[in-house]
Order: structure tokens, then C-alpha cells, then sequence
């Protein structure tokens, strides 16, 4: 079985070594906008007309050898910034770009406070002698799983009940 | 047959008032009584929400056009089946679906625990209950599809071009399924809190009840994807489009708390998390019908749009607010009954795998709603799309992935540095030697490699687990190796299910490396005889027919297709321009091999005589949809396992 995984990524790389590297600069601009049109697809997969003229202008621009930047600019200046596949990171549009790994990296700071937290109260825990250990963390697991079975019981008994009558 | 429907969606509403007033009335009063009508009331709900949709249905079959959801979603010529399931291409149509599954998960759940006593049960027949006011409201007052037009229109406005399609009979009914089943663990969340009561059952019954929808709602994506890929015809599957991440929200948190439940169940911790989550799986479910519905956002996937965006807006204020009220009132039941032993232990990593999950709910929800705030904010029109979320999801993702591997094979408690050096050396092994194999072969960029690098790390430790299960078991079982492993399996299927869903999961991530990074693209005119050359292809152009069909026509190409100079078929991309309402349609042509599918679209024939072709090679991208289904069996194996419900029962008795 062992054998079986290098010889699956082995495959895998050679199938990859197919396929790298294959976009071209057009694409590249055409992968990154928005068709402005009512269909809202990713240019570089648009067939609508407005799509398909799109495309033609960016393709025109490469071959005219202008630079990728001034391409987008002017597509921009003609359509909106709402033709951008991803907001550009200034000002208000920051907070898309920074909230989520803020937000993340927050997550993983709170994560570790609490599981610090947690396995400092129960260090604290067991280093109290005698009873009150028990009396800190009562078995609550198996107190509710004795109240679950008494409950049980208690329906069971209820059936019967019903069942006799 | 419209009075009667409406009388149906009427009684509806005032059966899912009753069941909610009397089940509340028993539960305070402790009367048995109350509770069986509140029970019988929300079966009659069920049997009058499916007498509404046999009458929608009977209109929609026999195009009674004095209807106006039939006049605005089918015509005269559209075919049968798909008037059929015109029932759900409407918003007034949807609803009743909805409506309908809802009340058959609360029949299904009543008839389940019909020998249960516990009044518990009825506190989650309410919950549900409460949820059908607000539809059968809706459906009754705001939104009826029994609306009669003063005139009837010789014929109807047709059935949207898109929703024309087999994926499309079965996506949208399995997609609910899955959004419409989050009620269930809503419910007994809400039930826990309303009755004070904890304990470990529950979770359990929760668990089985959430792994059902979440597998829907999982199948349900990946229909969408497919038939994203088949009828959108942009060379791709998931756009990151509004709709798509609205189910794939609910679908996140839902598998966060599939994971933190473990936690609750095995060390009584998290009590509070897990119900926080419950809820939110289901208020993104809401969210999810709420953006298809409401108009807010455009998408490819939103064919109704109305106005009763607020009425969903409000019933997820109200709903929120009271479960998070509840889970404030009830906190001193959510006290976590053990403490944490190390942060480097199974429970720690299952943590720190429900930051990365929410974080990317997050980001999928800040993105997806962040056009309509930065307009209102700045009042520039942006958009946030597959560029953003490739940028951004990306990264989390590809940590969760390397955390699916993490995860399993620490230790419950505490991970002790033996453990760690027995479990991560091969798969750290392996994972590098992936890389080091992958990059003189010329993949290059760091989500490509650091996936790459995770598949690897984490078939190793699936592997790795199921190589300990079959020494374990050695003197137990007998037989071939496949045998041993289908034992193991069969005596711990919720563990070895998990293994299969994250073994899925890494054979789908693989399909989206190789199909976004490795696409190749070509296009051109062609006249006929003429070649488009795309990798090892030559897709020569030998003809364009017309075709008059049903309610469209159809204008296809012919092309022959060779592969290294040798012939492999003929492909028909089309054009389909569907007569009622004069939109053009995209029908792909597919040529699948398990490598490799070669993806043909027709642009058009052009004013100078030529054709338009666009062809695109996605690598791999059957390792999408086989990933999809490996994750569906370890579902269905994770899902067949009674046997801790079957002990719990047992030490009761």
C-alpha cells in the first residue's frame, strides 16, 4: 500500500508536467474582469456579444503591445470599476481584502486563548487535594446519562401504563 | 381547482398556528393532549401542502393559463417533463416546495420518534411548526401561486432557456432537501434550550439528522456545478457566484459542527459552539433562499426575483435574535463538563479546523454581500467575483485541507511527542517527496504546490489509519486485504466513513488543482476543413446544420475530432435559440476521457460565413465529480452506523 501513493503522485506529476504553464497574457486579462453585461461571466468564459467584443479589444491590445495595466484602465474608464472580477485595495474596498484573514488569524488567537485557558483550569484543578476535586467538576456526563436513563425508564413505565390500560 | 389550492395554503397556515399554540400549551402544562393535536396538526400541514402542489402541478401539465405562475413559467410548447418541474422556476413554486419538504421533515421526524414520549420531541415539532407559519404566510398573503389572471393569455411566457436542462429536474428538489433539512438540527437545538434540557442523546440524534442534509445539500452543489459546467458553457464548474456561495455556506458551517459535535459527544465540551453553529447552518440556509429570491444580487443561478427579500430578512432577524437570546438565558446548561488536557490534541486541532471553516464562511459571506454595502457606503458599483474568492478562499482552504490530515491521527486528549513523530513523519515524508517530484516537472505557483503537498500528507495518513485498523484487527479477521479493510470498515463505520469523506475531499481538491491551473484555451473561426489546434487536439470544422426542435432552434457544428493525428470522434457543440423568448443557449460538447475532458462551445457563425469554435482542456476535472461521490459513500457508510444510538438505547433499558 505504501508503494501505491508515490506511484499515484508520480502520476500525478507527470500529468501536471502536460498541462503547466499554459495561459497567455490575454487571458490573464480576460480571467480577472467581469462581462458588464446582464450574464455577469468571467470574460475569459463570456460567448454574449458584449463578452465576445471585450474579448476582442483585449486581444487587439496585446497584439498592439500595450501594457496589461493601461488595457484594464481603459476597459474600466469605458464599463466602471464594476467590471473588476475583484475590487481594487483601496480605501472603503480594503475591508473585503484584509476582514477575512483578520478575522481568521483573530479566530485562531481566540482558539488558542480558550484551550490555553481550559488546560490551565484543569492543571488548577487537579493540583486541589481531596474532595472538592469532585466537588469542582462533578461528572456531568454521566449525570446527565443517568437522568437520559431515567427518563427512559420513565417513558417505558409510561407505555405500559398506556399499553395496560 | 385556484380556490381550492388557495383554501389549502390557508388551512396551512392556520394548522402550523395551531401546532405551535398547542404544543406550547402542553409543554406548560404538562397535558398529553395538547401535544398529540399540535402533532396531528403539523401532519395535516404536510397532506395540505402536498394537495397545494398536486394542484399547481395539475395546472401546470394541462397549461391552464388563468393561472399566472403557468402563463409566466411554461408555454404551450414546452415539453411535458419540463412542465413538470416548472414548479420549481418560479419563486411562488419554489416556496411550495419548500413548503412541502419542510412539512415532510416534520411528519418524518414525528413518525420517527412517534414512540417517544418525551415532550422534548414535541418542543422540535414546534420549532418546525413555527417555521411553517412563516412559509404558509407567505405563500397565503404575500406570494400565493394560485394568483388568477382577468385574462388569460393565449399562450405563456416559456420556461427560462437555463432551467431547461435534465440536471435541472433533480438539482433544485435535492438542493432544498439539504437547505430545507437544517430545521431539524435547528429544532432540536432551540428544544434543548426551550427545555432545559442537555445530555449526550440528543447530540447523537442531531448528528445522524445533519449528516443527512449536509450530504443534500453536498450532492445538491455538485449537481449545480455540473450543471454549471454543462449549460453555462464558460469552460468552468463553480464561479463563485452569489447563488453557488449562498450553498456553500450552510454546507461549511454545517461540516464544522459534524466535526466540533465529536468533541461534545466524546468529552461533553462545546456545548455552546456547537448550538451556535446549529443555528447558523440554518439562518445561512434562510440567507441562501433569501439572496435567490430577493433580487439583492445578481447571479447567474437567480431566475425569481420579488419582493420578499424583507419578509426573509425579517424572519432571519427574529429568528436569530431569539436563539441567541435562548442561548444567553440558558448558558449555565451549555458549561462545558470537562476541561481541555493539551492544545496539541485531537479536540485542539477540531477547534482550530472550525476557526478555518467559519473564517471561510466569513469570506464567502463578506464577499458575497460586499457589493451591495460598498455601493450603499461609497455608491461605486464593484463587483466581488471567482477573481476575489480565488485569492482569498484559496489560502483557508488549502490550510483546512492540510488540518483534514492533521486532525485524525492525534490523539484524543493529548498528542504526546511520540505520537507525533509515529503519526507526521510519513506523511510529512510523502507530502515533500510530492513536491520534489511535482516541481522539476514544472508546476509552479504556492497554492499549486502547497496542495499538492496536502493531498499528499493527507492520503498518506487515511492510508496510514486504515494500515493500523488491519494490523489491529489482524488475528480477528481473514481473508484478502480488501476484505480485512471492508471489515474494518463494517465494525466502525462512523470512523472509517470520515476517512472516506476526507480521502473524497482530497480526490476533489486534486480535480480543482489540475482543472483551474492546467486549463488550456483555444479559439478561432474556422471555415469548413479548417483546424483549431488545443494541446494534443485538432477539432476540424465539417459542417453547420439547423434544426427546428420543440420550442427551439437548434444550430450545430460538426466537428471531427483527433488526438496525435489520430481520429477520436465527432463532436456537436450547439447553439439552441429557444423561439419564446429569443435567448440563445449554449450546448456544450463533451469529450470525457479520465484524464482529461475537451470542452467545445459554439460562438456562432459569423457575418463573413465563418464559425465560431471555443475549445478548452480541463485536466482532471473528473476527479471532481468521482470526489464528489467518494465523499457521498463515506457519508452513506458514516450514516448506517446505529450502533452507539443502538447502545445508548440498550444501557437505557
Amino acid at each position: 500500500m505504501r508503494l501505491l501513493i508515490p506511484a499515484l503522485l508520480i502520476a500525478l506529476g507527470m500529468a501536471s508536467t502536460a498541462y503547466a504553464k499554459v495561459k497567455d497574457p490575454a487571458h490573464e486579462i480576460t480571467s480577472q474582469i467581469i462581462c458588464p453585461c446582464s450574464c455577469g461571466e468571467v470574460l475569459s468564459g463570456c460567448t454574449c456579444e458584449t463578452g465576445k467584443s471585450m474579448q476582442a479589444v483585449v486581444e487587439n491590445g496585446i497584439r498592439a503591445g500595450k501594457d496589461k495595466k493601461a488595457i484594464v484602465n481603459a476597459l474600466v474608464a469605458q464599463y466602471g470599476e464594476v467590471i473588476r472580477g475583484a475590487p481594487k485595495p483601496e480605501g472603503f474596498n480594503l475591508i473585503v481584502w484584509i476582514a477575512p484573514f483578520a478575522a481568521t488569524l483573530l479566530g485562531f488567537l481566540i482558539a488558542f486563548l480558550v484551550l490555553k485557558r481550559w488546560v490551565r483550569l484543569r492543571a488548577l484543578t487537579l493540583a486541589v487535594p481531596g474532595p472538592s476535586r469532585t466537588l469542582t467538576f462533578p461528572s456531568g456526563r454521566a449525570l446527565g446519562a443517568d437522568l437520559q436513563s431515567l427518563r427512559d425508564r420513565a417513558e417505558a413505565e409510561l407505555r405500559e401504563l398506556k399499553r395496560t390500560r | 381547482m385556484s380556490e381550492l389550492g388557495r383554501l389549502a395554503l390557508l388551512l396551512g397556515f392556520a394548522c402550523s398556528l395551531f401546532a405551535v399554540g398547542s404544543i406550547a400549551w402542553g409543554l406548560r402544562t404538562g397535558l398529553s393532549g395538547p401535544l398529540r393535536s399540535g402533532r396531528r396538526a403539523v401532519w395535516s400541514v404536510c397532506g395540505l401542502a402536498l394537495l397545494a402542489m398536486i394542484l399547481l402541478e395539475r395546472a401546470l401539465l394541462s397549461r391552464d393559463m388563468s393561472y399566472r405562475y403557468v402563463a409566466e413559467h411554461t408555454s404551450k410548447d414546452l415539453p411535458l417533463h419540463y412542465a413538470f418541474t416548472s414548479l420549481w422556476a418560479g419563486q411562488e413554486g419554489s416556496l411550495l416546495l419548500w413548503l412541502l419538504i419542510l412539512s415532510a421533515y416534520g411528519s418524518a421526524f414525528l413518525f420517527a420518534y412517534r414512540k417517544r414520549l418525551d415532550p422534548f420531541y414535541d418542543a422540535v415539532a414546534m420549532v418546525v411548526a413555527s417555521v411553517m407559519v412563516f412559509f404558509t404566510g407567505l405563500l397565503s398573503f404575500v406570494c400565493s401561486p394560485f394568483r388568477i389572471l382577468a385574462t388569460p393569455p393565449p399562450d405563456g411566457m416559456g420556461l427560462n432557456p437555463l432551467l431547461q436542462d435534465p440536471g435541472m429536474m433533480i438539482h433544485p428538489p435535492i438542493l432544498y432537501t439539504g437547505y430545507v433539512g437544517f430545521i431539524i438540527p435547528f429544532g432540536f437545538a432551540i428544544a434543548v434550550l426551550l427545555t432545559n434540557r442537555s445530555g449526550t442523546r440528543w447530540i447523537e440524534e442531531v448528528r445522524r439528522w445533519t449528516l443527512f442534509c449536509w450530504a443534500f445539500l453536498g450532492v445538491g452543489i455538485l449537481l449545480g456545478a455540473r450543471w454549471a459546467y454543462i449549460e453555462l458553457g464558460w469552460g468552468g464548474y463553480w464561479g463563485w457566484d452569489p447563488v453557488e456561495n449562498a450553498s456553500l455556506m450552510p454546507w461549511l458551517v454545517g461540516t464544522a459542527f459534524l466535526h466540533s459535535v465529536m468533541i461534545e459527544q466524546r468529552r461533553g465540551m462545546l456545548k455552546t459552539w456547537n448550538i451556535v453553529l446549529i443555528v447558523l447552518t440554518f439562518q445561512l440556509s434562510i440567507f441562501g433562499t433569501f439572496l435567490t429570491r430577493s433580487g439583492v444580487l445578481t447571479s447567474v443561478h437567480s431566475f425569481a426575483e420579488s419582493n420578499i427579500g424583507p419578509w426573509f430578512l425579517g424572519f432571519i432577524l427574529f429568528s436569530s435574535t431569539a436563539a441567541v437570546a435562548l442561548i444567553l438565558y440558558r448558558k449555565a446548561l451549555l458549561e462545558s463538563e470537562n476541561r481541555m488536557e493539551a492544545i496539541v490534541s485531537r479536540e485542539g486541532s477540531f477547534l482550530f479546523n472550525n476557526v478555518l471553516f467559519v473564517a471561510l464562511t466569513f469570506a464567502t459571506f463578506l464577499g458575497t454581500t460586499f457589493p451591495v454595502l460598498s455601493e450603499a457606503v461609497t455608491g461605486t458599483k464593484i463587483s466581488v467575483s471567482a477573481p476575489f474568492f480565488n485569492r482569498v478562499n484559496v489560502p483557508i482552504a488549502l490550510a483546512l485541507l492540510l488540518l483534514t490530515g492533521a486532525g485524525p491521527v492525534l490523539s484524543w486528549k493529548r498528542a504526546t511527542a511520540s505520537v507525533l513523530q509515529r503519526n507526521f513523519i510519513l506523511p510529512l515524508f510523502m507530502g515533500t517527496l510530492a513536491l520534489l517530484i511535482a516541481l522539476p516537472f514544472g508546476v509552479t505557483g504556492v497554492y499549486p504546490l502547497v496542495c499538492i503537498f496536502a493531498a499528499a500528507f493527507v492520503t498518506t495518513t487515511i492510508v496510514m489509519e486504515f494500515a493500523r485498523g488491519v494490523q489491529a484487527r489482524k488475528g480477528l479477521e481473514t481473508g484478502a486485504l480488501p476484505n480485512q479493510v471492508a471489515q474494518l470498515v463494517r465494525k466502525n463505520k462512523r470512523r472509517y466513513g470520515g476517512y472516506i469523506i476526507h480521502g473524497g475531499m482530497v480526490i476533489l481538491f486534486v480535480g480543482v488543482l489540475g482543472s483551474s491551473v492546467f486549463q488550456k484555451e483555444a479559439h478561432g473561426p474556422l471555415r469548413n476543413g479548417e483546424a483549431l489546434k488545443i494541446g494534443d487536439y485538432s477539432l476540424t470544422l465539417r459542417g453547420v446544420t439547423e434544426q427546428q426542435k420543440e420550442n427551439a432552434v437548434l444550430t450545430t457544428a460538426v466537428l471531427d475530432v483527433n488526438r496525435g493525428g489520430k481520429f477520436v470522434g465527432t463532436e456537436h457543440p450547439a447553439k439552441a435559440l429557444y423561439l419564446k423568448s429569443q435567448q440563445p443557449m449554449t450546448e456544450v460538447a463533451l469529450h470525457v476521457t479520465p484524464a482529461e475532458d475537451l470542452y467545445m462551445i459554439l460562438g456562432g457563425v459569423n457575418e463573413d460565413g465563418t464559425t465560431s469554435i471555443q475549445a478548452y482542456i480541463n485536466p482532471l476535472v473528473s476527479f471532481v465529480w468521482v470526489g464528489g461521490l467518494v465523499m457521498l459513500l463515506g457519508t452513506l457508510i458514516a450514516l448506517s452506523d446505529k450502533m452507539r444510538l443502538r447502545r445508548e438505547e440498550k444501557e437505557a433499558a
